[in-house]
Order: C-alpha cells, then sequence, then structure tokens
C-alpha cells in the first residue's frame, strides 16, 4: 500500500483534487493522508511570541478546519476511509515538503486548475515544493473518470528510469494503460525521424512494460505541435510523464503539460 | 419553455429549425416559427384589411409551411405533442364516484404556431418575443456573409443585443465537439444551466467552463459556485472541463474557442462578463465565430 498526501484549501482546485484521490485510493491501495496548512503570512504579521502567538495560530487553525472539514464530510461517502486533515501554521510549501520527507510519502496530490495561459503552471513547476519534493506529483486539473491512462515519453531511457515508480503506484491496478512516444516540433515542420523508429521505439517500450506485469492496450507515437498532443490527450483520466526538473522554461514539454486539461502525473528523473 | 424560431427562405433556416426541432424534442416546448414580411405599400380592403392571399407572398408562405412540416417530422406518432386532436373514448367521473365512458377530443399538449409579420425584421421578431414572453429566441445567419439575415447585415446581433430573452444564433458550422461556457457564475440561473445542458446533450459535446479570473486566482463566491455547477454536471452524466481566463486574455480565448466550439456567454443585468465583455464585442463574436453562439440571460 503506497502512502499518499492530498494537500488541501478551501477551494475549488482542493475539491476537485480531493475527489480525483478518493477516486484514485477506490482504485489503487493507497493510504490517503490530507493536510492542510493555514498560511500564517497571508494573515498578516504574528500579534507577538509565545502564548499570545499560540492563541492566535489556533483561532485560525479553527476557522480554516470547519471550511476543509467541509470538503471531508462530502466525500466521506465516496471513501468512508477519510480521515480529518492534518493542520498545520506555516509556510504552505515548507511545510508540505518537510511533511512528505518526513513520513515517506510516495505520491504528492494537489488541485491546480487548468488555465488558459501557462504562467501559473510554470510558476508551480518552478516552486521550491516542485524542486525538492523527493515523491512523484499528481497535479488535478479537472476532474475526470479514471478508466484510462497514458504514459508519454520521448526516448527510452526515460521509460525506463519511469517504470519504477510508476509500478509503485499502480502495482496490477485495473486501469487501462496506452503508450504514446511523441517528438515535439516548433513549427508545422515535422521532425525527420522516420515511422519505422517510432514503431521500434514503441516495441521497445511496450516490452519493458510488459516485462514489468503491464499490457498496453494502444501504443500510439506523435510528432508534432504540443497543443494538437494536448487535444490528442484529452480523453484520459491521467497522464503521466518522465519530468527533469532542469527543463528549461521555454521548453516544449512543459508547454504541453501546461496545456494539458486532464491530471497530470509527474514522475521526477 | 417557449422557443420562438425566427425564419426566412435562406438555407439556413433550414438549419435553425433543425435545432428548434431538436431542443423541442427534449424539452417539450411551446413553439413559435415566426417569419417576417416586408411591409405592404398597397390600398387596404374597405374593412381595413388585407385578405392573406393579397398581402403574404405565396412562396413566403410556402416556405414557412415546409419549415412547420419540417418540425412536425421530429414527432412522429401518437406521442408528439403538437399533435392538434386526438379522440378517443374515455372513462371520466362525471360525478362523485360514478364514472362514464365518454368520447373525448384533446387538443395538442403543446403549441406550435406558425406567424408572419410584417415590418423591420429585427424589431417584429424581438416585439413578437416580448408579446409571447419567449424563453429562448432562435434564429440562423449566413455565415459567409458575416451573419447576415435575408441579405441584412446585423440582424442577428440587433436580436442578441436587445433582447429580455436567451438568444441562440445557429451557424450552418462542422459538427460541435465542445460548448465553452463563459458564465457569470457568482449568479447564473436555474435556467440557463437546464438551457446548457440541453445544448450539450444534442450535441453530444463537451462542456467547459470558463471562470474569468482577476488577478491569479478566482473570486471565492465565483469558486464556490463553480464547484456546485460542476457537481450538478457531473450527477447528470455531463462531462465538463474547468478552465481559467484572465480577463485581459477573455477575447482573444474567445476568439480562438468560437471557430470551432459553440460559445455561449452569461449576458444577464449583473453579469460581470457584461462589464468586461461588453456588447460591442459580443457583436463582433457574432460576426465572425465559425460555430453558433449562445448568448444567456
Amino acid at each position: 500500500m503506497i502512502k499518499a498526501l492530498v494537500s488541501l484549501d478551501a477551494d475549488l482546485a482542493s475539491s476537485i483534487a480531493l475527489r480525483y484521490a478518493c477516486q484514485l485510493a477506490n482504485i489503487i491501495a493507497m493510504d490517503l493522508k490530507t493536510m492542510h496548512v493555514e498560511d500564517a503570512a497571508q494573515k498578516g504579521s504574528p500579534p507577538g511570541s509565545g502564548w499570545v502567538r499560540r492563541t492566535w495560530e489556533n483561532a485560525m487553525l479553527k476557522s480554516g478546519e470547519v471550511e476543509i472539514g467541509q470538503l471531508i464530510q462530502a466525500e466521506k461517502l465516496s471513501y468512508p476511509a477519510l480521515r480529518a486533515p492534518k493542520m498545520v501554521v506555516g509556510d504552505r510549501e515548507d511545510e508540505i515538503l518537510h511533511e512528505i520527507q518526513k513520513e515517506s510519502y510516495d505520491l504528492f496530490i494537489e488541485g491546480a486548475l487548468h488555465t488558459f495561459t501557462a504562467a501559473n503552471f510554470y510558476n508551480k513547476i518552478r516552486s521550491k515544493l516542485y524542486r525538492h519534493t523527493p515523491c512523484p506529483v499528481i497535479m488535478v486539473k479537472n476532474l475526470v473518470k479514471l478508466e484510462k491512462m497514458v504514459i508519454i515519453f520521448k526516448e527510452e531511457a526515460e521509460l525506463k528510469r519511469l517504470v519504477v515508480p510508476f509500478l509503485k503506484i499502480f502495482k496490477k491496478a485495473s486501469i487501462g494503460l496506452d503508450l504514446m512516444y511523441y517528438q515535439f516540433a516548433e513549427s508545422e515542420e515535422l521532425p525527420q525521424d522516420s515511422n519505422e523508429d517510432a514503431d521500434s521505439i514503441l516495441h521497445n517500450a511496450r516490452q519493458i512494460l510488459m516485462e514489468a506485469g503491464w499490457q498496453t492496450g494502444e501504443n500510439r507515437s506523435f510528432r508534432g505541435l504540443p497543443e494538437k498532443l494536448s487535444e490528442v490527450l484529452r480523453d484520459y483520466g491521467l497522464v503521466i510523464s518522465p519530468f527533469r526538473r532542469t527543463l528549461s522554461r521555454k521548453g516544449l514539454l512543459l508547454e504541453f503539460l501546461s496545456r494539458i486539461p486532464s491530471p497530470i502525473l509527474l514522475c521526477w528523473q | 419553455m417557449r422557443i420562438l424560431a425566427a425564419v426566412d427562405q435562406y438555407p439556413y433556416s433550414v438549419v435553425a429549425v433543425e435545432e428548434v426541432a431538436k431542443l423541442a424534442l427534449n424539452t417539450w416546448a411551446d413553439v413559435t416559427l415566426i417569419g417576417v414580411g416586408p411591409k405592404l405599400t398597397s390600398k387596404r380592403s374597405r374593412s381595413g384589411e388585407f385578405p392573406a392571399a393579397q398581402a403574404l407572398d405565396q412562396s413566403f408562405k410556402d416556405a414557412i409551411r415546409r419549415y412547420r412540416e419540417n418540425f412536425l417530422s421530429y414527432f412522429q406518432g401518437e406521442d408528439s405533442p403538437y399533435q392538434q386532436q386526438r379522440c378517443g373514448y374515455e372513462f371520466i367521473e362525471v360525478d362523485k364516484g360514478r364514472w362514464e365512458e365518454l368520447y373525448v377530443c384533446r387538443g395538442a399538449r403543446k403549441d406550435l404556431k406558425v406567424r408572419i409579420r410584417q415590418g423591420k425584421p429585427a424589431a417584429q421578431i424581438l416585439a413578437e418575443s416580448y408579446e409571447e414572453g419567449v424563453d429562448l429566441i432562435v434564429i440562423g445567419c449566413d455565415q459567409a456573409l458575416n451573419c447576415t439575415w435575408q441579405g441584412i447585415d446585423g440582424i442577428p446581433q440587433k436580436i442578441a443585443n436587445n433582447a429580455a430573452c436567451s438568444v441562440l444564433i445557429v451557424k450552418d458550422a462542422p459538427k460541435i465537439n465542445r460548448m465553452v461556457c463563459c458564465l457569470d457564475h457568482d449568479r447564473v440561473s436555474q435556467a440557463s444551466l437546464e438551457m446548457i445542458n440541453q445544448m450539450v446533450t444534442l450535441h453530444h459535446a463537451e462542456l467547459e467552463l470558463v471562470g474569468v479570473t482577476t488577478g491569479e486566482a478566482l473570486r471565492a463566491d465565483v469558486e464556490r459556485k463553480m464547484d456546485l455547477i460542476t457537481r450538478y454536471y457531473s450527477a447528470r452524466n455531463v462531462k465538463s472541463w474547468i478552465k481559467l481566463v484572465e480577463i485581459a486574455d477573455l477575447e482573444t480565448f474567445i476568439k480562438q474557442e468560437a471557430q470551432g466550439s459553440l460559445v455561449a456567454l452569461w449576458m444577464g443585468e449583473k453579469s460581470i462578463l457584461e462589464k468586461f465583455f461588453p456588447m460591442k464585442k459580443v457583436v463582433r463574436l457574432i460576426s465572425a465565430s465559425q460555430s453558433s453562439v449562445l448568448i444567456l440571460r
């Protein structure tokens, strides 16, 4: 059983993330924990230190507890094992990162609503939390049924590295899995790679997953603009992507990931 | 629900009538088909009235009748809510505890009116919509000529601008796969939610709910409303996506989406969209959009 942490705030993104996480927990063996960080910095400077500060923090936590409690109560019907969230006062990213490292979570889930422009997505990817979190992250952009997922990759080596975290999370889950080998272009002019190369890479990738006990459904290749691929993958309940933290902000993979409306699982490379 | 379908003799009106028939199939709406002809200049009879044969152009009357037939062809058999009269023996309670089998003729369960008005098209269609208290006006337009009606510029746009109810401008576009709804989610009405539900079902389309943001995030009350809306559609098995669009990017976004999606805009009196996406921009959108546009009120 893997350990997963869902970050909750009293907002739409968290509501969607929690519903998605409960759906996932009903499919794979998962110990689902929730956490809410009351961001002290957003509420102004603390009024003092010691007892005064603790009282101020406790009052903040109480108000957050009611709103988060409503989210939890609403989802208990679909996932009865859901418990009360861990409530902490502090810097959101620091506290979540600390919790993930301390409790050795295998998966972090949070809501990140899909936006027309990519700025919010880039900021999240560049955040301290994403740069340092040791476990894979699911960014839930929309609430979709998790019936089918797809692994996207552009190199065989990437896929090999992705297999370990993928198997740890999904083991023998009964969800359809497809494979997509991609090559992005900056314009309509396509890369020169031949179909035979793509076929052979896909064949090897399928073999790797088969050896790991996963039978893939559709195995496809894509060459072209990132926005076109994001439309192709619209129907998937989860898009799984290997991800290097050193990727340039102007990279086509980042642009593509920002355009996908479905939830994405980032497996750090 | 009462729908007013404005029709003329151009091919786009066939598409508009089809759209109305499909909507009426799902909603059992009262429907009025209205054609607008030119004002007559010939003299009236002594009684002050024109005989219909003289007042109305024959080909126009025939076209309107064909639209009625087209509309009714969607409702086959006894179950049609627009069937004029159905007669048969029925037991009726004639007194307390005393029943008698009587031969009863019942009228249509739903209204289908076919009307022709004379005068300026936009003014007449709007007048009919006010007098009849319709919930939705449906009107086609010639996309190749910047959404003209009867060869005249700006009629659907004028109707969308001045109607008190929702307006659907139908275009003969390829199949719609997505419906993009820019709603004032804070004050969205149940009727408009149902309308969206109907359109999505009719076109087997995906629904994209667009939250307009000012700054990075949505307002808390708008967020709550969007959460309720997604739950509402999810309970009805309607696949809905959420997308946030910054108010500064809204025009670009809508232009982009209007190339292949049915765009719905909530333009009620209290709408924040009214402020940020004024009617002159809506008029431009109606003219330029490749697919249908729905103005919700």
